[in-house]
């Protein structure tokens, strides 16, 4: 039955493995396209290290060529990683297609590759060999998308600060995207070598690149079967095409061009889109909370958490934190206020290792300052931001599991065996997971993108992701901007039932009223420097504080009191 | 070897007008339009049609081919960009559209120009050839040159004294605040496409002229040199795209002078790939990657 169709069906597989090295690297949200050159390395090294013939009677060569050609993709993604990884978007793009560009000149003019005449193997590869690497691939990516690491790389993808502000090591992640992508590479040049019996350095050129990230793209990244439909696609309209007795040369680029710029602007999320309507909702997991008990303790009160001595901060000639002293004890909610421009945010972003501050010594939990977010995040710092920094893509329940990170362990490997335990991890941050959304009031939308939510709910799944990594100290940049009186209240009370859970509570907030309900401690800033700070009540009756900020801003605040 | 330097610097006057109209979209609009090379052989099958039907001299053909271009550029932001805008995956999709109206565009061209490639007729302009201090230069070369900078000039005066090239820059700089002061965003962008394919669709003309003839995988060709060019100039230069065009191509000709031509191209991504890890603003950039 399928006699005729073989070349057909294997080209298929072999354009859905070439996809899922750009696959790989799209989830993380990295547009590296240097594969060509991943490929290319690895079927030269193949084809020149492994015997031509069958190993001990009965191995085919491919079976041998696989690995090594995976291996050798792998080691040249994480030698170009290192130094360009640094680079983002276009720039990270241009530089890979470099170096792809690099490595097919070097094999153009090499000796040893037999120049621009090529290679020549035995064709060891059958249609089903290809089906089974594809199979293999496609469990792999299945198996990634809901553990731990395939979050991980949803929230590199969304938005960088945020996931390292979650505990996620952000360089580590692209990195291992990056080797992932090369090692898939590499099984793609093995097996065409195999397959076509031929490789030149024009077949690893710029025209495959393109190929392999259109049908990535096509068939749709956010899902793990994106590749195969993608690659099913493209090679498809031809086919049907010339089924359909279209046949002059230039129909067949033309119709495969109108149909993948309808595919591209019409199904955002590529082909896989058709399909992902079938999902369901997610459900509240079952009564059994209980793993929440077994997280770690919290400090007990009045520990000292952080402490900071001469911290400062300046751009350029602009000094935005200037010598602020500051020392955090468990269980306090510390209100910082200050006026606009007094470097409150700098502050913050500095005690959670998204600034390295410019002078000044000290730890927070333990983690000097100037290392990198997630170390902060891992040792117990949890924090929103004054512009929500969402993941747009992500569910509002895989938000707030992607909280989870740091007191969750890696469950992949174990997801790939089935073993019970990662499941039981998975059920465990699902119900934390749960239960922070329920503790903000979001359980009935844990289905709905952020993009769907109101303003105040948008800080509200912050903050509940926030929580998910049950922090030992959480920080809030102006949780209360843009909520009405009521939402603010709301609000407060939350914050106080946290501190009498145990966490200590940083935050900046504008809405004076509130932070003097809420917090413990008030510190004021001015021009970089704190200006005051002690028991709430007695900072704001503080002439100088008055001065700075409380004068103006209290008037304002009877003004539309009275309106 | 001075001859070796003075083709070099004719390849490269044709390598910066293909890349500034790839760096201006890219400055403006933070679009990087892979349709831009089908554009580019398009303007040189356009105009290789329109000089064989009617004989027109080659300072009204270029106009011609640059209105040509203008509308194509309209057309491409309006399918395969506009559509796209305001999505969470703007950037990934852009490239794909563009990657697939690059495509249709090349089948549109294959299905009225055929496979083979178009040319010139050999009398369609002088064949001169004039010698100073030992290096033969064509009048077409010549011309290119010439045309060259006339427009990259015109090009910089346009972005810089004209109401269109300031909204161009406040578009550059802040999209939702050039809107909020009445910046007509949507015609800024439409007339940043419109001037990027003009200059890209006269630069194919221009190889065509130079090389005789056109084939389809003309832009492809430079396509990748392009790239280099815009990123050694600093994305979104129009003065260092400019320059790093002419540097490219001086160190192409002395690739092949000192080496050998399949040696030539390894240079430009040597240098790109280079340029990118020690510098990433580019050779010529300054401190704003995001001018215009």
């Amino acid at each position: 039955m399928l006699a005729g169709y073989e070349t057909l069906i294997t080209t298929i597989a072999l354009g859905a493995i070439l996809a899922y090295s750009f696959h790989v690297v799209l989830m993380a949200g990295q547009l590296s396209l240097g594969q060509a050159g991943f490929a290319s390395l690895a079927a030269y090294t193949s084809t020149l290290v492994v015997p031509t013939e069958p190993i001990a009677g009965s191995i085919s060569p491919v079976i041998v060529g696989l690995p090594v050609g995976a291996l050798v993709g792998a080691a040249a993604a994480f030698v170009v990683g290192l130094p360009v990884l640094r680079l983002r978007g276009v720039f990270l793009a241009i530089a890979t297609i470099a170096f792809g560009e690099m490595v097919r000149v070097l094999i153009n003019n090499a000796e040893w590759t037999n120049g621009a005449i090529g290679v020549r193997v035995e064709k060891w590869v059958t249609f089903d060999f290809a089906w089974i690497i594809v199979a293999v691939l496609a469990y792999l990516f299945w198996r990634l998308g809901p553990s731990r690491s395939g979050r991980a790389f949803a929230a590199v993808r969304e938005d960088e600060l945020a996931a390292g502000s979650m505990g996620v090591d952000v360089v580590r992640t692209r990195m291992a995207s990056f080797i992932a992508s090369g090692a898939i590479a590499g099984v793609y040049g093995v097996l065409f070598a195999y397959f076509f019996g031929r490789i030149t350095p024009a077949t690893f050129d710029f025209s495959l690149t393109v190929n392999g990230l259109v049908t990535a793209v096509l068939g749709g990244y956010l899902v793990f079967f994106g590749p195969v439909l993608g690659a099913g696609f493209l090679t498809a309209v031809p086919e049907i095409q010339k089924a359909l007795g279209l046949e002059a040369g230039w129909i067949h680029p033309l119709i495969t061009g109108v149909l993948l710029l309808a595919v591209i602007l019409f199904l955002p999320g590529g082909l896989s889109t058709l399909f992902s309507r079938l999902r369901r909702a997610p459900a509240r997991p079952g009564p059994d909370y209980a793993p929440l008990d077994a997280l770690d303790p919290l400090p007990d009160p009045g520990t000292r958490i952080a402490a900071v001595t001469g911290l400062a901060k300046s751009y350029g000639a602009v000094d935005a934190v200037r010598g602020v002293d500051l020392e955090i004890r468990s269980g306090e909610v510390l209100g910082i206020i200050g006026p606009n421009g007094a470097g409150k945010t700098t502050l913050v972003n500095m005690i959670s290792g998204l600034e390295p501050p410019t002078a000044g010594e000290g730890e927070i939990l333990g983690v000097p300052l100037g290392a990198r977010p997630h170390r902060f995040a891992q040792a117990g710092v949890s924090r929103t931001f004054q512009h929500s920094k969402l993941f747009e893509r992500l569910t509002v329940l895989d938000n707030v599991l992607v909280g989870t990170h740091v007191v969750s362990r890696s469950t992949y490997l174990r997801r790939l065996a089935w073993l019970p335990s990662a499941r039981r991890d998975e059920r465990r941050a699902l119900a934390l997971a749960w239960a922070q959304l329920e503790r903000v009031g979001l359980a009935d939308r844990a289905g709905l993108r952020p993009g769907a939510l109101s303003y105040g709910d948008r800080r509200r799944l912050e903050i509940a992701r926030a929580l998910a990594a049950h922090p030992t100290l959480l920080i809030l940049d102006e949780p209360a901007a843009g909520m009405n009186h009521v939402e603010a209240a709301e609000l407060a009370s939350l914050i106080r039932g946290l501190a009498d859970d145990g966490v200590t509570v940083l935050f900046i907030e504008h809405n004076v009223k509130m932070v003097l309900e809420a917090c413990t401690r008030l510190v004021v800033l001015d021009f970089g420097e704190v200006i005051a700070q002690g028991e709430p009540r007695e900072v704001a009756s503080d002439p100088r504080v008055i001065e700075a900020y409380l004068g103006t801003e209290a008037e304002a605040h009877e003004e539309s009191e009275h309106v | 070897m001075l001859q070796q330097l003075a083709n070099g610097v004719f390849a490269g006057a044709i390598y910066a007008l293909f890349a500034i109209g790839f760096t201006l979209v890219f400055g403006v609009l933070r679009h990087l339009n892979l349709a831009h090379p089908a554009v580019f052989t398009a303007g040189a099958f356009v105009g290789i049609e329109i000089a064989a039907r009617t004989a027109i001299p080659v300072w009204i053909l270029l106009p011609v081919v640059a209105l040509f271009g203008a509308l194509a550029g309209v057309l491409v932001e309006r399918v395969a960009f506009r559509p796209l805008r305001g999505r969470d995956d703007e950037h990934f999709a852009g490239l794909i559209s563009s990657v697939a109206l690059g495509g249709v565009i090349i089948a549109l061209l294959q299905a009225r120009y055929g496979t083979e490639p178009k040319s010139f007729a050999m009398d369609y302009f002088p064949q001169r050839l004039f010698e100073v201090a030992g290096i033969r230069v064509t009048l077409t070369q010549l011309v290119t040159l010439g045309l060259a900078l006339v427009l990259m000039l015109g090009l910089a005066w346009l972005v810089s004294a004209t109401s269109l090239g300031r909204s161009m820059r406040a578009v550059a700089e802040n999209p939702t605040a050039a809107k909020v002061l009445g910046v007509n965003v949507g015609r800024v962008t439409a007339g940043t496409y419109a001037l990027s394919s003009a200059l890209g669709t006269v630069a194919g003309a221009l190889l065509a002229l130079n090389l005789g003839q056109a084939g389809r995988d003309l832009g492809a060709s430079i396509e990748l040199v392009g790239f280099a060019v815009i990123i050694l100039g600093g994305l979104g230069s129009l003065w260092g795209a400019m320059a790093a065009g002419v540097v490219l191509g001086i160190a192409e000709a002395l690739t092949i002078h000192l080496f050998d031509s399949t040696w030539k191209s390894m240079v430009a991504f040597a240098l790109l790939f280079a340029v990118l890890v020690l510098r990433p603003r580019g050779l010529f950039g300054h401190v704003k990657v995001r001018e215009v």
